[in-house]
């Protein structure tokens, strides 16, 4: 795949879990969550311009408008998508107190995001998510690890954690002492 | 007293195209969270397969999704009485009115299907690279969660996959909830991580149970 391309479409799984969070920051009135939107705004930001400059200089180059115009297009939308999950995420950060109905609302999700941190010595650390069967085992999909300042999008049964990773895992509710296990030391 | 009852009347005749009247501020934000989730869905599956069924209903959740806001903000207005009951309001507000931004963000993503571009040779094959890879999958004869409900099966939780849309015959069933009924035959559209996927299709062509799945 090409650079544009790749940018694109990281453009796209990052608008995602931006949403993901940003809705369970405002389920658990949590900050770090909603710090973690914020974040990855930042890079949308990044992502969208880039995919601006480069689509014109391609369009200057191969005349190739239909090419530009999609790019630029997909690129605007899923910056505006990008930029609600930050106005979600920005009721937590500004401390809004958070109305019951809008609580009961979101309760009605039958699956959670959840954040967690992998301590050293834990069972994950140091497995590959196939090993472990995380998804079968405890019904907790990992939509994304944050190590470091790095991310690991939509990682697959090869990916392997390290201890100090941070995982974003989605599942049903039940699912929360399972996790709580695994990942601790 | 009377003034305000008169102000509630107007409104109600105003707008008595919005079916929506007797809905809770509670039951609009639930659809508008859940719709906003959908119609991103529903907007790259229209992408991908340049299905026009599919970008036809982006652009009707988009206009429900502006009378939902309508609406809520009515109601929410009508509601606050003290300066606490208005500040609970706006946060409320403001999570409402990022899914409406959500939905038209979706609409106008869509519209590239009608701008006489060739999407088909450019934005395809990226969208099937991405973390939640969007299929078409057929229930066959002999899936056992043909006749089955969707909350009952809890397909989301156990595949990490959801259901976008339906199409049974010739009709559409666009974000199925927990109550909508699986049918041999139908085609479903789904979104989610590969994994699941392919569990999930193991199941719908008869070659695994989903009681093996979810042990």
């Amino acid at each position: 795949m090409k650079e544009t391309e790749k940018k694109l479409l990281e453009m796209k799984n990052t608008s995602e879990l931006m949403l993901d969070l940003a809705y369970s920051a405002l389920l658990y009135y949590n900050h770090d969550i909603a710090e973690e939107v914020v974040e990855l705004e930042d890079r949308i930001d990044y992502l969208y311009e880039d995919i601006q400059k480069a689509s014109l200089n391609k369009f200057k180059e191969t005349g190739n408008f239909d090419r530009a115009l999609i790019f630029m297009k997909v690129a605007d939308a899923i910056e505006r998508i990008a930029d609600a999950a930050l106005d979600i995420a920005d009721v937590v950060l500004r401390d809004i107190e958070i109305h019951p109905v809008l609580r009961q609302s979101l309760k009605e999700s039958d699956t959670i995001m959840l954040k967690k941190p992998v301590h050293k010595g834990s069972l994950l650390d140091g497995k590959s998510l196939g090993q472990v069967n995380l998804a079968s085992e405890t019904g907790m999909w990992v939509v994304a690890i944050k190590r470091g300042n790095e991310w690991i999008y939509g990682p697959d049964e090869n990916t392997v954690l390290m201890g100090g990773d941070i995982i974003f895992t989605r599942g049903p509710e039940d699912s929360i002492d399972t996790m709580n296990k695994w990942t601790s030391p | 007293m009377k003034r305000k009852r008169s102000i509630e009347k107007e409104i109600e005749e105003e707008h008595e195209e919005i079916k929506y009247e007797d809905t809770s501020v509670r039951e609009l934000l639930t659809m508008m969270k859940d719709y906003s989730e959908l119609i991103t869905d529903l907007a790259y599956a229209a992408i991908v397969f340049e299905n026009t069924d599919l970008a036809d209903e982006v652009g009707h959740i988009e206009s429900e999704m502006d009378k939902m806001m309508y609406l809520i903000r009515l109601k929410s207005m009508l509601s606050a009485r003290t300066l606490e009951d208005a500040e609970r309001l706006s946060g409320l507000l403001q999570v409402a009115s990022a899914a409406e931004k959500i939905s038209d963000a979706a609409e106008d993503m869509v519209g590239i299907l009608n701008m006489d571009v060739d999407v088909r040779s450019i934005l395809p094959h990226i969208l099937k690279e991405a973390d939640e890879k969007i299929h078409t999958l057929k229930i066959l004869n002999d899936s056992d969660i043909a006749g089955r409900l969707i909350g009952e099966l809890r397909i989301e939780s156990f595949t990490g996959v959801r259901i976008v849309a339906i199409r049974r015959r010739n009709r559409w069933i666009y974000g199925p909830n927990g109550h909508s009924e699986l049918a041999s035959g139908d085609i479903i559209i789904v979104c989610g991580v590969d994994a699941g996927f392919e569990e999930l299709k193991e199941v719908a062509h008869g070659r695994l149970s989903w009681n093996e799945v979810i042990s």
